[in-house]
């Protein structure tokens, strides 16, 4: 009886879907997803579009074409379409299902059948998620099938993007089951998912700036704690010299220092002063930082991971070695260094996001899913309707 | 009789403010059609609902088809058609019962073969592979009703079904209870229509202010209550009134001046002899004289206005709510 119950809410989810064209609708706006990233292509000759080729230096002597495609798919078709355009259409199409059921008159007779609560609740919430799942696999086979045939590679690390993808949109579905299941208001529940959505996104904005910020601060500690090293050997050089010629230790003045005057180092070389109030500025600005980052990272820490969830395929689809091949070939092409920052700065803030393993990702996104689903399921089973 | 649902004691308090049920007790028999009325925010939805699970009571004993009630496992053998019903739209009514009956737990063919013979049973054929939100709500009550049967159940209830339904529609549904209660099913029919009730059901119960006032046959209910009844040609006055009472010592006496209609409760027609002669000596003119026996609607009135509270909705506000446990 589980299943056949199971089989029923997900027909019914897909009747509803379909009977608000919305299935088919983003079905469709997923294959022309699919052939726009099938029309884009390279050759030997340059950047190709349908049947046209733009000759130019991009061509498969700089990048092959399964490189190409796999770029194409996590640097565009991953993160622009599936992680932004597809699961806005996904909120829409799916942010009804929980209003819709608990509506009056809709709930009773549903209620009414041998069917507990808790198992109700959920599998009308893992129906939205297999809409996006099939809508999902449906993009990933086709963009697969493009990169086999077009690309000359049969990458089947590409369908990672069905669970992966799955797992970012269940992050926004989970939020937006509660609001939905809270106001009973579809409009409502998909304004506040997006705003959420948002939300996340300006936060992991911000938190990279801060990061950014910190850790550009601290490189500037380093380089000033160096400054300070090399100001102070000097300064000991000159008084060594001026202890070996017998003579008084002079101030900045010119005028000998009196006896146990505290710091003789600055006395005798003015711009170790200057470089320990660089020192010091750097200190305090990384202080700051890293105080508004620990704040972020908190935040963060709650939330679901949106950004690394997405991140990961690029880190399963891609190795290092292409990577950094492609960063190297942009470069290259624009005949300077792309990224304007201090290479130790970047060694930095990749640390710190290596630190944040598939686990922790993973893990504390699920933690916040887990707890917004318990708290809808246990609102569902105790309310009256 | 074995009870197809049996509680005692049903208490139902929203929001530690509301009291709708307080202490209810009920009993159904097997096979019977059993007929719930009273007036709104008596409590009678919150009756159902508790009893379908839709809703928990604060304080619930008590079971339905031999299971404590909230046990799902129940509802295998249970139908249910819930007021101002609501079934998804973009789904046809072949598609309807199809659904629900998967829900109920009904395996595949059994379920494609018992909703074409529903939709014969509720007239609804024609219509079936129509999408609901074309239909009238008439329509949609006969769909609601055979949705309640996909899953052949022994408890049928009734949450109004004839709401918004034609007189001709009406009568079909009582038959379709009636041939309810022919398959040995027990019908519980929660309704306004006391008319409706009164035709088929062979015992009801009336719920006041969140309590049952009665519950029994309607010949139960009326027992005490029945005698004879006199129309007079012309209005009354309250000498004549007097004349009948005076001359019937013993005998209830009921009429009001100005009304033609003077009620003696007995059973015995000697005993209301004196009181036509009475009647006859003041020169009124008796144009009927019959049995008198209470509708369900004077039931229903009478107890109604026995507990005038409970006439409003909402007006069973507990001073002191203190929930109880769930059920």
């Amino acid at each position: 009886m589980i299943l056949m119950q199971t089989i029923a809410i997900f027909v019914d989810a897909y009747r509803e879907l379909n009977a608000k064209k919305l299935f088919w609708l983003t079905l469709g706006l997923n294959l022309l997803a699919v052939i726009i990233y099938a029309s884009i292509g390279i050759n030997e000759r340059g950047f190709t579009v349908l049947f046209w080729t733009l000759e130019g230096l991009f061509n498969t002597s700089m990048m092959s074409k399964s490189t190409f495609y796999k770029f194409e798919f996590v640097t565009w078709g991953v993160p622009m379409w599936l992680s932004w355009g597809a699961t806005v259409l996904a909120l829409i199409s799916t942010a009804g299902i929980i209003p819709d059921m608990v509506s009056g008159g809709t709930i009773e007779p549903i209620l009414s059948k041998p069917i507990g609560r808790v198992r109700l609740f959920l599998t009308k919430y893992l129906s939205g998620l297999g809409f996006v799942g099939v809508q999902v696999l449906v993009f990933s086979v086709g963009c697969f099938l493009v990169l086999g045939i077009r690309g000359e590679s049969w990458e089947f690390g590409l369908f990672l993007a069905v669970p992966i993808v799955l797992a970012f949109f269940s992050y926004l579905f989970a939020f937006c089951v509660f609001i939905g299941l809270v106001t009973r208001s579809t409009i409502t529940a998909l304004l506040l998912t997006i705003v959420f959505f948002l939300l996340i996104f300006v936060i992991n904005i911000s938190e990279a700036l801060t990061i950014s910020s910190r850790e550009t601060a601290m490189v500037q500690i380093e380089d000033a704690q160096e400054q300070v090293k090399s100001q102070e050997k000097f300064a000991n050089k000159r008084i060594e010299q001026y202890q070996e010629q017998g003579k008084a230790i002079p101030g900045v003045d010119g005028e000998p220092l009196p006896p146990n005057f505290d710091d003789s180092l600055e006395a005798v070389n003015p711009t170790l002063s200057f470089a320990r109030e660089n020192l010091a500025k750097a200190q305090r600005k990384h202080d700051s930082w890293d105080t508004w980052a620990s704040w972020f990272s908190r935040v963060k820490f709650v939330l679901p991971k949106t950004g690394e969830t997405i991140g990961l395929l690029e880190r399963n689809l891609i190795d290092d070695d292409e990577l950094d091949g492609f960063i190297q070939m942009m470069e290259d092409l624009s005949g300077e260094n792309s990224n304007q920052q201090d290479p130790r700065v970047n060694e930095r803030i990749e640390a710190v996001y290596d630190a944040r393993t598939m686990t922790w990702i993973l893990g504390t996104s699920f933690a916040f899913e887990a707890f917004l689903l318990g708290l809808s399921t246990l609102i569902f089973v105790r309310r009256d309707f | 009789m074995s009870a197809v649902i049996d509680v005692q004691g049903v208490e139902k308090m929203y929001r530690r403010k509301v009291h709708a049920l307080r202490g209810v007790d009920l009993q159904v028999g097997a096979g019977e059609i059993f007929g719930l009325l009273g007036p709104n925010g008596a409590g009678k939805s919150t009756l159902v609902k508790v009893l379908m699970t839709v809703i928990s009571a604060t304080k619930c004993k008590g079971t339905m088809l031999g299971k404590k009630i909230g046990d799902k496992s129940a509802l295998t053998q249970v139908g249910y058609l819930p007021e101002h019903h609501n079934f998804p739209k973009y789904l046809t009514s072949r598609q309807v019962l199809r659904h629900f009956g998967a829900m109920s737990g009904v395996d595949r063919k059994t379920r494609n073969t018992r909703a074409d013979e529903l939709l014969e049973v509720v007239d609804m054929t024609d219509s079936a592979s129509h999408k609901l939100g074309t239909y009238s709500k008439g329509m949609r009550q006969r769909i609601g009703i055979a949705q309640a049967l996909m899953n052949d159940p022994k408890l049928v209830v009734l949450d109004e079904p004839t709401d918004g339904v034609d007189p001709i529609g009406r009568k079909d549904i009582r038959e379709i209870l009636l041939r309810l209660k022919g398959e040995g099913r027990t019908v519980f029919l929660n309704s306004h229509l006391l008319s409706e009730l009164e035709m088929v059901c062979d015992r009801v119960a009336i719920m006041v202010h969140g309590l049952m006032r009665q519950q029994g046959t309607i010949d139960e209910l009326t027992q005490g209550r029945s005698g004879f009844r006199i129309k007079t040609g012309s209005a009354i006055d309250e000498q004549t009134i007097d004349a009948s009472k005076a001359a019937v010592p013993g005998v209830e006496c009921a009429g009001r001046p100005g009304e033609n209609t003077i009620v003696f409760k007995t059973n015995d027609a000697q005993a209301v002899q004196p009181a036509i002669d009475a009647l006859r000596a003041r020169s009124v003119v008796i144009e009927s004289l019959g049995a008198h026996r209470p509708s369900l609607e004077d039931l229903f009135i009478k107890a109604v206005n026995e507990h005038p509270d409970g006439a409003r909705p909402g007006a069973q506000k507990a001073k002191k709510g203190k929930r109880g446990a769930r059920s």
